[in-house]
C-alpha cells in the first residue's frame, strides 16, 4: 500500500501540497483516453475493496452498519463510474462549427476534499474518483474520528490510479487532522469540496477559495391519504434503517393524513417499528437531542441501542423508534435531524396542514436539502404540484425512500449519482444539484465571430406604373373580398379631389367607405386617436392612406390603435440596439384590417417602410415607431397622382429620397439586397430630380421615375435603416421649423465626409461591419453615377460635387445659414439639439459611431458651410 | 511609595481575589500569585472601554498597587440584586426574567471595536482543554469539532457581558438598575452571550428559569432558538474550568458530546 509522509503541521502540509501540485501539472497534460483508463482502474479497485473498507469504517467510527456501508462504497465506485465513464472531461468537450463555438474543459487544480465521519470511505472514493476523471489533484482532509478508514480509501484509489499510469502523489491526505490544517488546506487549495456539518461548510465558504458545500437536511415525508401505505411505510423503513439513518437525505419525520393514520401506524408496527409510549417518549427525546444538537453517542446506532441508552426497553430487532408528536418547531426534539433510526410522526388534518408541517420542518432544519411525498401520482398531480412549488428543497422525492432516492440513480434516473448533495442558497450553498464532474471543471468557451441573419422585408404587394390605381384597388374586392374601407388623408388632397379617385373605384366595386381628412403635417396622437375612434365605430376591414408621409404615418398609428386600443406608445417607442432583440414586443397587426398606402409625393417611402412618427401634442414628445408589424400590406405607386406636385415639395421630397439612399448604403445594416436598390434609386434620382423640378407635370416620365425611385429608396432603408444625416436632420427640422427633406439634405454632405473617414474615432458596432468601408462604398456609387477619379477619395470628391450640382439645380439652400436660421438662434439651441440628435434612433446604424462633440461640429459645418473650419 | 490604603470591610474571598467595601468604594484586590499585573490592568482597561458606551455601570475610580498585589476600586452600588429579588418573590419570576432580557438586549445593542474578540477567547479556552494544567481534558477529536463549530459561527461586534445573570444586576433604592462585574466583557455574538446566561441557570439547577429565559430572549431578540442552541455546546466547553463541582462538570460534558446535523 502507498505510504505518505506524516502531515501534522502546516509546514508538512505545504510540502505535500507542492508534491500534489507537481503531479497535477503533469496529469493536466493527459489525454481523455489516459484519464478514462485511470478512472476505470481506480473505480474497479475501490469497488473490489468495498467490504474491508466498510468494516474499517464501522470499526473506527463505531457508527453505522457494515452491510450498508458496503452498498455505499459499491455505489460510490460503480454508479459514479457508470454515470461519467463516457462523459468528456478533457479538452474539447463540445463543438458546433455552424454556430461557431467550442467548449474546452480544464481541471481546477488541487481540490481540498473534506470527508465527514458518517460516510468516511464512500465519500473519499466518490471525491477522489471525481478528481481523477477531471484531471484534478486532491488533498483529503479526513475527520479525526474516521481518519484511518478515510485515508485507506484514498490510498486504494491512488494506488490503482498510479498503476494505470497516473503521476505519483496525485492524491494526498492530512494524517493528523486539526483545525489549523483544515483551514490551511482550505485556503491553499484551488477548490473545496466540503461535505459535513454546517461548521465545516461555513469554514469552507469563508476560506476565500471557491467552495462547493452542502448543508444539513431535515427531510419530511408526507403520507397523503391516496398513498400506497405498504410501499410508503416500507420505503421509510428501508431509508431510515440504511446505515442506521446516517444519510443526510433520509426521512426525519412522517406527516400522515388523519384518515390513514391508524392504518399507517399498524403497518409500521407490523413491520417491526416501535412506537414510544408515555415517559419513553421523553426519555428518548432528551437522549437523542441535547440543546438542539444530536447526541454524538446515538449517531448511527441501532434503534435498540438508542432505546437502551435512553432507558427504554424495546425488542432487539426493532427497526425504528417512532415518536408521535405535534410540535414542528425546534422546541420539539423529534422535529430535529436525528442521524439515527429515530423518526417523528405527525397527524395531519388535511393536505394543506401536511404541507404547512412539512414546510415548517424544512424551514427549521433542512432548508434546501430534501423532502418526500407519498401519494397516487396519477390521480393527485395537483397535490404533487402544490408540494413541489411549496417545498424549499433542492430534491423533491415522490414515492421513494429518501436516503436512496436523494443520492440519485437508484430509485430515479435523472438525479445524478452523488454523495455530495447541493442545497442551493437556502442551505448556504453555491450549487443546488447533486455534485458531479461539472463542478470540478473550468470550461472555456471558444466563441468564433459569426454574422447575424439579415432580412429583406417588403409589403406583400407593390403595384406601380402610371394609372395603376384602379386595377390595384380592384384587388381589394376581387382578391381580398374587402367590404368596408376607411380612407385617411389630409385636407388639401381631400379638397382637391384626390380621394375621389379612390372612392369612385370603391363605389364601382360596391365597397363601403368613409374618409378621414383631418391629418395635419407632423400628425399628432390626438389626430390618430380621433381617426381610430372613428374606425372603431365604422369597423373597416381595410384602411387606405393617401398622401405624403403625414397621412401614411397617421394611418399606421390609427391602425395600431384600432387593432390594439390598449397599447402604450412610450413602450412602443423605446429605442432599441437591435430590432430583433428589442424588449418591447410589438402587437400582431392585421386581425381587423389591412393597410394600403398610396403615396402622392415622391420621397418619404413610407408606403413600403415599417416606420411611423407621431407627436404627443400634450408635451411635444415625438414617438418614432419601428416594427415590421407596421409594414403596409399593399403599396400603390401611381405617378399620375404626382404630376402636379408643387416645386417646393418636389425638391424637399426628392432630396429626402436621395438622403435615404445614401444613408441606406452607408448603414452598418446594409446588404447587397439593399445596396442594389439604393444604387438604382440614386441613379434615377440624380437623372430625374432636376428635370422633374424644372418641368413638373410637363414631363410625366420624369415624374414616373421619381415616384419609383422614392419607393425603391424606401425599400432599401426599410431594411438597412438610416444614419446620422437623419438623426441631425430630425432635430434640426424640429428646432428650427425646416421641412424634413431640406433639413436632412443640408446635413448630407458634412455627414458623408464624416462617414467616409478611413480612421474614424469610433466605428459602428455590428458583426458584419468589420472595418470602415464607407469611402469605398461611396466610390462605387460614384462610379455608378459616372463620377471618375484616380482613387476612391477622388471618386468620392467628384460624387460630392455631383450632389452639389443636383442641389443647385433644385435651388436647395447650401447651408443652414443660407436657409435663414439666425446665427444667434442656432447657437442657442446647438448643444441641446446635438444631444438629442445623438440619442436619435437612426444614430445606431451609422457606420461611424459619432461622439457628441463630433455631431456638434457637423451641425456647425452644415451651418457655416465651406467657411467653417472644423476643430481637430 | 503608596501607603497601604484602608480597604474597609472584607465582603468576600474568591480563589484569586478579595473584595472589600470602603464606604462608596468597592475594591477588588487580586492575589499577585494568581493574577499578574498585566491581567489586572487589562481588566481595568476593558472596564474603561465598557464605561464609554453609556450603560448604567459602576464607574472605575482607581487602580493602585497594594503591597505586591494590584487593586481596582470602583463605585459601590447599594441595592438589591435581581437574584435576591427573584428569591424573595418567586411567583413573579417571569417578570424578572423579562427585565433580565431587556437589560441584556440593551447591552447587546452596543457595538465596540476595542474589547477582545469573543471567538478568540473561546478558541483559547477550548485549546486550553488539551493542556495538562486544565482541570478537565477533552480529546483532540472533540476539540476539533468544537473549534470547527466555533469557526462557523458568525462574528459580530456586539458588547457581550460574558457572565450576564441575575446576581450581576443591582436595583438601587431609586429603582435604577446597574450591571456589575465586567471582567469577562468582550465583543462578539449575542447568541453566545445568551447561551452563557442560559447555562448559568442550568448550572444552578434551574431548568424552568433556563427554558423560560431562552424563549424570552429569542422572542425579544428575534433570534431563532437554533442559533442560540448551536452555541451551547461551545460555551459549555469553555466553562469547564470555571465550575466548581463534579456534577456541574457532568452537566457541561453532556452538552459537549454532540454532533452537527449533516
Amino acid at each position: 500500500m502507498i505510504e505518505q509522509q506524516k502531515v501534522s503541521t502546516p509546514e508538512e502540509l505545504d510540502e505535500l501540497l507542492k508534491k500534489v501540485r507537481q503531479a497535477q501539472k503533469i496529469f493536466a497534460t493527459f489525454s481523455q483516453e489516459q484519464v478514462d483508463k485511470i478512472f476505470y482502474h481506480a473505480a474497479l479497485k475501490a469497488n473490489e475493496m468495498r467490504i474491508p473498507l466498510a468494516q474499517e469504517a464501522v470499526k473506527e467510527t463505531g457508527m453505522g452498519v457494515i452491510e450498508d456501508k458496503v452498498i455505499k462504497n459499491h455505489y460510490a465506485a460503480e454508479f459514479v463510474y457508470n454515470k461519467y465513464k463516457d462523459t468528456p472531461t478533457v479538452g474539447v468537450i463540445e463543438e458546433n462549427k455552424d454556430l461557431g463555438y467550442q467548449r474546452i474543459a480544464e481541471p481546477l487544480g488541487v481540490v481540498a476534499a473534506i470527508i465527514p465521519t458518517t460516510n468516511p470511505t464512500s465519500t473519499a472514493i466518490f471525491k477522489t474518483l471525481m478528481c481523477l476523471k477531471t484531471r484534478n489533484g486532491c488533498i483529503i482532509s479526513p475527520h479525526p474520528r474516521a481518519k484511518n478508514s478515510t485515508i485507506h480509501a484514498a490510498q486504494i484509489v491512488l494506488q490503482a490510479a498510479i498503476e494505470a499510469g497516473a503521476p505519483e502523489n496525485l492524491i494526498g491526505w492530512i494524517t493528523d487532522p486539526s483545525m489549523v490544517l483544515s483551514s490551511t488546506i482550505m485556503k491553499e487549495a484551488d477548490c473545496i469540496l466540503a461535505t459535513g456539518g454546517p461548521g465545516m461548510v461555513t469554514a469552507a465558504y469563508s476560506s476565500g477559495k471557491p467552495a462547493i458545500g452542502v448543508g444539513p437536511g431535515n427531510t419530511p415525508a408526507i403520507f397523503d391519504k391516496t398513498c400506497d401505505i405498504k410501499l410508503a411505510v416500507y420505503s421509510v423503513i428501508q431509508s431510515k434503517t440504511f446505515d442506521n439513518g446516517m444519510i443526510c437525505a433520509s426521512e426525519q419525520s412522517v406527516i400522515v393524513d388523519k384518515e390513514i393514520y391508524n392504518e399507517v401506524k399498524q403497518e409500521f408496527l407490523y413491520r417491526g417499528c416501535y412506537f414510544l409510549k408515555g415517559e419513553e417518549l421523553d426519555k428518548v427525546r432528551k437522549t437523542v437531542i441535547i440543546n438542539g444538537s444530536v447526541n454524538a453517542k446515538i449517531v448511527g446506532q441501532s434503534a435498540y441501542t438508542i432505546a437502551k441508552l435512553s432507558g427504554v426497553e424495546v425488542p432487539e430487532e426493532t427497526k425504528i423508534l417512532i415518536g408521535e408528536v405535534k410540535d414542528c418547531s425546534p422546541f420539539e426534539e423529534f422535529a430535529h435531524e436525528k442521524l439515527s433510526p429515530v423518526l417523528a410522526m405527525y397527524k395531519a388534518e388535511d393536505f394543506e396542514d401536511a404541507l404547512n408541517k412539512a414546510d415548517e420542518l424544512v424551514h427549521h432544519g433542512g432548508y434546501g436539502h430534501t423532502s418526500a411525498i407519498y401519494l397516487n401520482e396519477v390521480t393527485e398531480q395537483e397535490k404533487l404540484n402544490k408540494f413541489a412549488l411549496r417545498m424549499k428543497t433542492c430534491r423533491i422525492l415522490v414515492n421513494s425512500p429518501a436516503a436512496q432516492g436523494g443520492i440519485g440513480d437508484i430509485y430515479n434516473f435523472m438525479l445524478a449519482p452523488s454523495l455530495t448533495l447541493g442545497c442551493g442558497s437556502w442551505g448556504g450553498n453555491s450549487v443546488s444539484e447533486n455534485v458531479g464532474v461539472k463542478q470540478l471543471l473550468n470550461v472555456k468557451t471558444v466563441a468564433v465571430r459569426r454574422e447575424n441573419m439579415l432580412w429583406f422585408r417588403v409589403p406583400e404587394k407593390l403595384f406601380f406604373k402610371p394609372g395603376c390605381l384602379k386595377d390595384a384597388l380592384t384587388e381589394l374586392k376581387e382578391v381580398y373580398n374587402k367590404k368596408r374601407v376607411f380612407i385617411v388623408t389630409d385636407k388639401f388632397l381631400y379638397e382637391s379631389g384626390f380621394t375621389k379617385k379612390v372612392t369612385s373605384v370603391l363605389d364601382a366595386l360596391n365597397i363601403e367607405h368613409t374618409v378621414y381628412s383631418d391629418v395635419a403635417p407632423d400628425p399628432t396622437l390626438a389626430c390618430a386617436k380621433e381617426g381610430a375612434n372613428l374606425m372603431l365605430s365604422f369597423k373597416p376591414d381595410s384602411i387606405i392612406a393617401i398622401g405624403g408621409g403625414s397621412p401614411m404615418d397617421a394611418a399606421k398609428i390609427m391602425w395600431v390603435l384600432y387593432e390594439h386600443p390598449e397599447v402604450n406608445f412610450k413602450d412602443m417607442a423605446l429605442d432599441f440596439m437591435d430590432i430583433r432583440k428589442r424588449i418591447y414586443r410589438f402587437p400582431k397587426m392585421g386581425s381587423k384590417a389591412n393597410l394600403v398606402c398610396i403615396p402622392t409625393t415622391a420621397g418619404t417611402g413610407s408606403e413600403v417602410t415599417p416606420f411611423a412618427i407621431i407627436t404627443d401634442e400634450t408635451n411635444g414628445l415625438k414617438y418614432p415607431l419601428a416594427d415590421y408589424e407596421l409594414l403596409p400590406n399593399m403599396a400603390i405607386v401611381d405617378s399620375d397622382l404626382m404630376l402636379n406636385i408643387p416645386k417646393g415639395l418636389t425638391k424637399a421630397s426628392g432630396i429626402d429620397a436621395i438622403v435615404h439612399s445614401f444613408e441606406a448604403i452607408a448603414s452598418i445594416m446594409a446588404s447587397p439586397f439593399t445596396d442594389g436598390m439604393a444604387y438604382e434609386a440614386l441613379h434615377l434620382l440624380f437623372e430625374n430630380l432636376p428635370i422633374a423640378y424644372k418641368e413638373g407635370a410637363a414631363n410625366p416620365k420624369a415624374r414616373e421615375n421619381m415616384a419609383h425611385a422614392a419607393t425603391i429608396a424606401g425599400l432599401a432603408f426599410a431594411n438597412a435603416f438610416l444614419g446620422i444625416a437623419h438623426s441631425l436632420g430630425h432635430k434640426l427640422g424640429a428646432y428650427h421649423h425646416i421641412p424634413h427633406g431640406i433639413a436632412v439634405g443640408m446635413m448630407l454632405i458634412p455627414v458623408m465626409k464624416f462617414n467616409a473617414s478611413e480612421q474614424p474615432t469610433k466605428m459602428g458596432t455590428f458583426s458584419q461591419y468589420d472595418h470602415p468601408i464607407c469611402l469605398s462604398k461611396y466610390a462605387r456609387v460614384a462610379e455608378y453615377l459616372g463620377c471618375t477619379g484616380k482613387d476612391d477619395q477622388a471618386k468620392f470628391n467628384n460624387l460630392l460635387k455631383k450632389i452639389v450640382q443636383v442641389q443647385e439645380a433644385v435651388e436647395m439652400p447650401m447651408t443652414i445659414q443660407e436657409y435663414g436660421v439666425k446665427e444667434e438662434d442656432f447657437l442657442k439651441t446647438l448643444d441641446e439639439m446635438t444631444v438629442e440628435a445623438f440619442n436619435d434612433q437612426c444614430t445606431g446604424c451609422n457606420p461611424r459611431y459619432p461622439l457628441i462633440e463630433e455631431m456638434k461640429q457637423l451641425y456647425l459645418e452644415a451651418y457655416y458651410g465651406k467657411n467653417y473650419k472644423a476643430k481637430k | 511609595m503608596f501607603e497601604k490604603v484602608d480597604l474597609g470591610e472584607l465582603l468576600v474571598t474568591r480563589t484569586n481575589k478579595k473584595i472589600y467595601r470602603n464606604k462608596n468604594l468597592l475594591i477588588k484586590v487580586f492575589d499577585h500569585e494568581k493574577v499578574g499585573k498585566s491581567t489586572v490592568l487589562f481588566e481595568a482597561l476593558n472596564q474603561s472601554y465598557v464605561e464609554k458606551v453609556g450603560l448604567n455601570i459602576p464607574k472605575m475610580i482607581a487602580i493602585f498597587p497594594y503591597g505586591e498585589d494590584w487593586a481596582i476600586a470602583s463605585e459601590f452600588i447599594e441595592g438589591e440584586t435581581l437574584q435576591e429579588k427573584m428569591e424573595k418573590d418567586p411567583s413573579n419570576y417571569k417578570k424578572y426574567l423579562e427585565l433580565l432580557v431587556k437589560l441584556q438586549l440593551e447591552v447587546l445593542s452596543k457595538r465596540t471595536m476595542e474589547l477582545p474578540k469573543l471567538k478568540d477567547k473561546l478558541n483559547a479556552k477550548i485549546s486550553f482543554l488539551g493542556k495538562e494544567e486544565s482541570l478537565v481534558n477533552l480529546e483532540a477529536t472533540t476539540r476539533y469539532d468544537l473549534h470547527m463549530r466555533l469557526e462557523s459561527m458568525p462574528d459580530h461586534n456586539k458588547l457581550c457581558h460574558g457572565d450576564f445573570n441575575p446576581s450581576n444586576i443591582v436595583c438601587t433604592k431609586d429603582n435604577k438598575y446597574y450591571i456589575l462585574d465586567w471582567a469577562h466583557a468582550c465583543r462578539g455574538n449575542a447568541s453566545a452571550d445568551a447561551s452563557s446566561t442560559y447555562l448559568n441557570f442550568i448550572l444552578n439547577h434551574n431548568q424552568k428559569y433556563a427554558d423560560e429565559y431562552l424563549k424570552l430572549f429569542c422572542k425579544k431578540a428575534d433570534i431563532a432558538i437554533q442559533y442560540v442552541q448551536r452555541w451551547i455546546c461551545v460555551v459549555s466547553a469553555t466553562l469547564l474550568n470555571s465550575v466548581h463541582t463534579e456534577e456541574q462538570r457532568e452537566l457541561l460534558l453532556r452538552n459537549i458530546n454532540v454532533v452537527e446535523s449533516m
